[in-house]
């Protein structure tokens, strides 16, 4: 191969889209790492030269991004589809570069070289090294050409693709999507007017073969390089402003979640990173419970992160107040963005011109009724009060099994904290858990028993109990019957159906203990979505401003999905669910503890 | 030759139904599913406002039902509309035409049990108003103490409540919770009977009466404010906790005994009867009426007439005189339609 | 001349001078709040309870008559558990209601 010209004119547009656009990732990303707070950004450097967290990080980078391998998993049409295009050209680029490497190394610092390689050289002598790379680049280009087809295919018929509902593009959404559908044609076409000159491979050979029948002017082929240099660079000049921010923010996002960095300020840092690594594929439109009426599609996360993007405060506050913060969508989505805890998030930037102080609670009437009580201390939970079968159920299992236990709130006058904090209100929830934590310790227990996941879970994950082992009733029940603590468990062949709380599934990552405590009484069988996809009950805290009446549909469509397999009872391990599912199902809804209860 | 008419449902609205057809001249056909005939008033001790024994009232309409055709366990298996009347079938194989139908099939009460809070079904003390009546009856249930020392009556349990799925008055149960407190101060005089409402709704004949009697003659307490909760203690008497709007300070008190009173809702065996024949359901759940004030015992459809508590709560005087109302209207339909 | 008793302003609510301002922008973020019927049922099964006097019934009532330190000296002890909205029989949405009222309250406008 031989050089046969530098430089021409076409390659200053997409010069002027590859110069804007990295140096806008390379100001974001200064941005984004400088808003992390001097912790998190410490925490950052330091995870950059561990090396297990490197190589996490590249493996990562590699099967996300490229591979899209959790897309894979949800649907193949879909992740062949992002695939093929995002590792297509990967691939064009790598071995475009190997290209100019191997033949005119020495242009390798201009980057146009690499992306017109067929423009600027002439195939003197064919060779095997570029026959090889030839194929390479060819095939790169059917890829993606492939996964192109699919995209536009997606966009008439996307239930092909098990997507019920996807997310409409703005309109520079659109301008990106039809340049990039717009680049890889162009480069098709104007590397099939020059094979003859270049060489090339069973793509564009066959294509230069079909055109020199028709034209015999060599000048007509520089207005497609032209039309396929300006291609990129609108989709490059765009990139910034659309959902295809999310190529290079995911390459950004995946180091410093690695790190272990967590959403702290609502809009900046990390929860920055977030919002633009979204790329706005609608998965989470179909996972959202409230999506079953079509008035909530646009509360969904992936367009919150549009609203966030666009600074739109209204709309910001309506989709935050509303979310039933179930973590649904953070299990479905590709890139792992967390819905709930960034709408947490924004409710935590609202000012109240009433803030409690709890000054009137006095914590010593509880320390003095716990104090010196047994290793096992209950606390019931102030949704229990409501359904005081589970509180029941749950002292006389433990009764029976000889455990002997105190009720922290036998009055109920307690609550753990956890409705405080989904509000956003983390002061006044902090203050909550600091009075809870003290009777806690004063009770001088070993054991912190829950049968409320809500409470399971802010006890767990964000209070500061040393030396006590929080549980939940359904763990606690498990390991009792696994030790024999529990005998005579009657059990039946009765299908029974479990339905994962999200509190206590996805907040808190149990699944298998109650199943395994149900299995041994009866016949579990699985709801349709189960354990992370899970349907949530709807009757959330989490949501501040969905009403009565507008829960009504999401539990029944919860019901359904639980009853496919046709059980006799179904069974939850958590009160809010309970009564919630109470009030619609056409058959018996038990806590886990009451069921428990009745074959002891 | 008579001309049939079907009456769905035995209790006093059907009962009455037909005994006023009879007098008419026809010969109706009256079919209940359960065994009895009576429905909800046969399970009753006394009826307001006269303490009336509800044995004589079903006992009275028995007695006027001397030519109807009564079937007992029986039910409707389909009705199809014809071109000038209806096919009736029953569940017994029976096959009826008839020009009329009234459709007398009552009402359900709300099951306490579904207002998990307050116990029913899970605490010893906790009873319905059902419960107490019969107990009235028969004098045996475990649940009643031989000597409470407090008793509680809960208004409004399944009415007026959105989360119940109810959200209409229930209209019986004010009155009903006075009388069974009287009864009961009657039975047990040195109790203490609380009343826990969120509004009084006294509005018929003496019912105004009733009320003033139960403060002033029997003592019976009135507390305005609604149950959140019931509580055991650890003698297996039951904790109430109610908020005493009137004072404006939270109340609690111990029970031996919390009666709830259960609302009036819709007949869900409805459905079946009206699949083959759409009648419609009115905003809370009750049939339909062509017109709530001029025509209350027509439906909307040609020769199908309602009586009693299928369209809505209603008193025992209220039921008979729709029922009567009923009958008129299939006799003023048949002598036009025989034009 | 001491005539023993002292001119203090009455206890009155005045509703034609009532300062309804919190209250309408309360409603327009919890519209229910025009259907209580003042069970108190909120009251009873609130987990504050009775030491804290913490009444969401009597918080409404508070704010419909102009009465909003009352209202705010109420508040203070709400834990936002949410029993309140749960048994509700008008169905409205009080922990809604409260966030409301707590974010829009100004101390300079209490009474």
């Amino acid at each position: 191969m031989i050089e046969t010209v530098r430089f021409e004119w076409f390659v200053i547009p997409f010069l002027f889209g590859m110069a804007f656009v990295l140096g806008y990732c390379l100001i974001g990303m200064i941005r984004v790492i400088h808003e992390l707070p001097q912790c998190d950004r410490k925490r950052f450097y330091l995870s950059l030269i561990n090396p297990k967290i490197i190589w996490k990080n590249l493996r990562d980078i590699f099967c996300n991004c490229l591979l899209h391998i959790p897309l894979w998993r949800r649907n193949r049409l879909l992740g062949y589809m992002h695939m093929s295009i995002a590792f297509g050209w990967f691939l064009l680029i790598v071995i475009g570069h190997i290209q100019v490497l191997c033949f005119i190394p020495g242009r390798i610092h201009t980057f146009y070289h690499a992306i017109f390689f067929n423009y600027f050289v002439e195939e003197t002598a064919p060779s095997t090294l570029g026959a090889v790379l030839a194929f390479g680049m060819d095939f790169s280009l059917l890829l993606i050409l492939s996964g192109i087809g699919l995209a536009m295919f997606k966009r008439v018929a996307s239930l092909l693709f098990g997507m019920r509902r996807t997310t409409r593009p703005s309109l520079l959404d659109r301008v990106g999507l039809y340049s990039l559908w717009a680049i890889f044609p162009l480069r098709l076409l104007s590397e099939g007017f020059v094979a003859h000159v270049s060489g090339g491979s069973f793509l564009t050979l066959p294509l230069n073969w079909v055109f020199r029948q028709f034209l015999s002017n060599p000048e007509h082929m520089v207005p497609t390089w032209w039309a396929y240099s300006i291609a990129l660079c609108i989709f490059m000049c765009v990139l910034p402003f659309t959902r295809y921010m999310h190529i290079p923010a995911e390459m950004l996002l995946i180091p410093v979640r690695n790190a272990g960095i967590k959403i702290r300020h609502p809009r900046k840092g990390f929860a920055r990173l977030e919002i633009y690594s979204c790329p706005g594929c609608g998965v989470c439109i179909d996972a959202c419970p409230m999506s079953v009426k079509k008035a909530n599609i646009k509360d969904t996360t992936v367009y919150l992160n549009r609203q966030l993007r666009r600074g739109n405060e209204k709309r910001i506050a309506e989709i935050s107040d509303k979310c039933l913060l179930c973590g649904k969508c953070t299990a479905l989505c590709q890139v792992g963005c967390q819905g709930p805890e960034l709408r947490v998030a924004q409710r935590s930037l609202r000012r109240y011109g009433i803030n409690q102080s709890y000054a009137g609670f006095s914590v010593e009437p509880f320390k003095e009724a716990v104090r010196g009580g047994r290793k096992v201390l209950y606390f019931a939970g102030c949704m229990t009060q409501l359904t005081p079968s589970i509180r029941r159920a749950t002292e006389s299992v433990l009764r029976k099994a000889g455990v002997p236990y105190t009720v922290m709130d036998p009055d109920g006058r307690l609550c753990c904290g956890r409705p405080m904090m989904m509000a956003g209100r983390l002061d006044q929830a902090r203050a909550l858990m600091e009075k809870n934590r003290e009777i806690i310790l004063a009770s001088g227990c070993d054991t912190l028993l829950l049968s409320c996941p809500i409470c399971y879970r802010v006890f767990a994950q964000e209070y500061d109990l040393p030396g006590i082992r929080v549980v939940h009733h359904s763990v606690f029940f498990e390991e009792m019957a696994a030790s024999g603590a529990l005998a005579h468990l009657e059990s039946s062949q009765r299908p029974l159906v479990y339905h994962d709380p999200c509190e206590l599934g996805r907040g808190c990552g149990i699944y298998d203990e109650p199943r395994a405590l149900l299995g041994r009484l009866g016949r579990v069988v699985e709801a349709e979505k189960h354990h992370a996809e899970s349907i949530c009950c709807g009757g959330s805290l989490g949501s501040l401003s969905l009403g009565f009446d507008k829960r009504k549909d999401m539990t029944l469509n919860a019901l359904r999905n639980l009853t496919v397999e046709d059980p006799e009872t179904i069974v939850t391990a958590c009160p809010l669910c309970l009564s919630t599912f109470d009030r619609y199902a056409d058959r018996p809804v038990k806590d886990i503890a009451e069921v428990i209860d009745e074959a002891v | 030759m008579k001309e049939s008419v079907v009456i769905i449902g035995g209790g006093v609205a059907g009962m009455e139904t037909a005994a006023s057809l009879l007098s008419l001249g026809y010969a109706p056909i009256l079919v209940e599913q359960s065994d009895h005939l009576g429905g909800h008033v046969a399970s009753w001790h006394r009826l307001f406002p006269d303490m009336t024994p509800a044995s004589v009232v079903v006992d009275g309409l028995k007695a006027r039902l001397d030519g109807a055709t009564v079937f007992l366990e029986t039910g409707i298996q389909f009705i199809n509309r014809l071109k000038d009347g209806y096919n009736v079938m029953l569940t017994n194989g029976v096959s009826i035409l008839a020009k009329a139908i009234v459709l007398a099939t009552g009402f359900n009460l709300f099951e306490a049990r579904k207002k998990e809070e307050y116990g029913y079904g899970i605490y010893d003390r906790v009873i319905s108003n059902r419960d107490l009546e019969a107990w009235f009856s028969s004098g045996i249930d475990d649940r009643v103490p031989d000597q409470p020392r407090s008793l509680g009556f809960v208004h409004c349990v399944g009415s007026r409540d959105v989360k119940a799925g109810n959200t209409q008055c229930s209209k019986v149960c004010c009155i009903t919770a006075i009388k069974q407190a009287i009864e009961m101060k009657e039975r047990f005089p040195d109790a203490e009977i609380y009343c826990f409402y969120m509004d009084l709704r006294l509005f018929g004949k003496k019912y105004e009466d009733f009320y003033i009697n139960a403060q002033r003659d029997y003592g019976i307490h009135f507390i305005r404010g609604r149950v959140s909760e019931v509580a055991e203690t650890i003698d297996g008497r039951v904790q109430v906790k109610a908020e005493d709007t009137l004072t404006g300070h939270p109340v609690r008190v111990t029970l031996d005994l919390l009666v709830l009173m259960s609302g009036i809702v819709c007949n869900p065996d409805i459905a079946s009867v009206t699949k083959n024949v759409t009648l419609e359901r009115d905003e809370d759940g009750f049939l339909r009426s062509r017109d709530n004030i001029s025509s209350i015992t027509e439906s909307p459809r040609r020769g199908i007439f309602y009586a009693g508590t299928c369209t809505g709560p209603k008193t025992v005087p209220e039921t008979l005189a729709e029922a009567r109302s009923a009958a008129l209207n299939v006799h003023q339909f048949l002598l036009s339609s025989a034009e | 001349m001491d005539f023993g008793f002292k001119l203090s302003p009455s206890s009155a609510v005045n509703l034609d001078r009532v300062d309804l301002t919190l209250y309408r922008k309360v409603e327009a973020k919890a519209p229910d709040i025009r259907t209580c019927i003042g069970c108190g049922s909120c009251t009873a099964t609130c987990t504050a309870g009775p030491f804290s006097g913490m009444s969401v019934r009597q918080v409404i009532l508070d704010i419909q008559r102009g009465r909003l330190a009352l209202a705010a000296k109420k508040l203070d002890a709400c834990m936002l558990c949410g029993k309140c909205t749960m048994v509700c029989p008008r169905g409205i949405n009080t922990r809604a209601l409260i966030l409301a009222v707590c974010e829009n309250y100004r101390k300079e406008d209490a009474k």
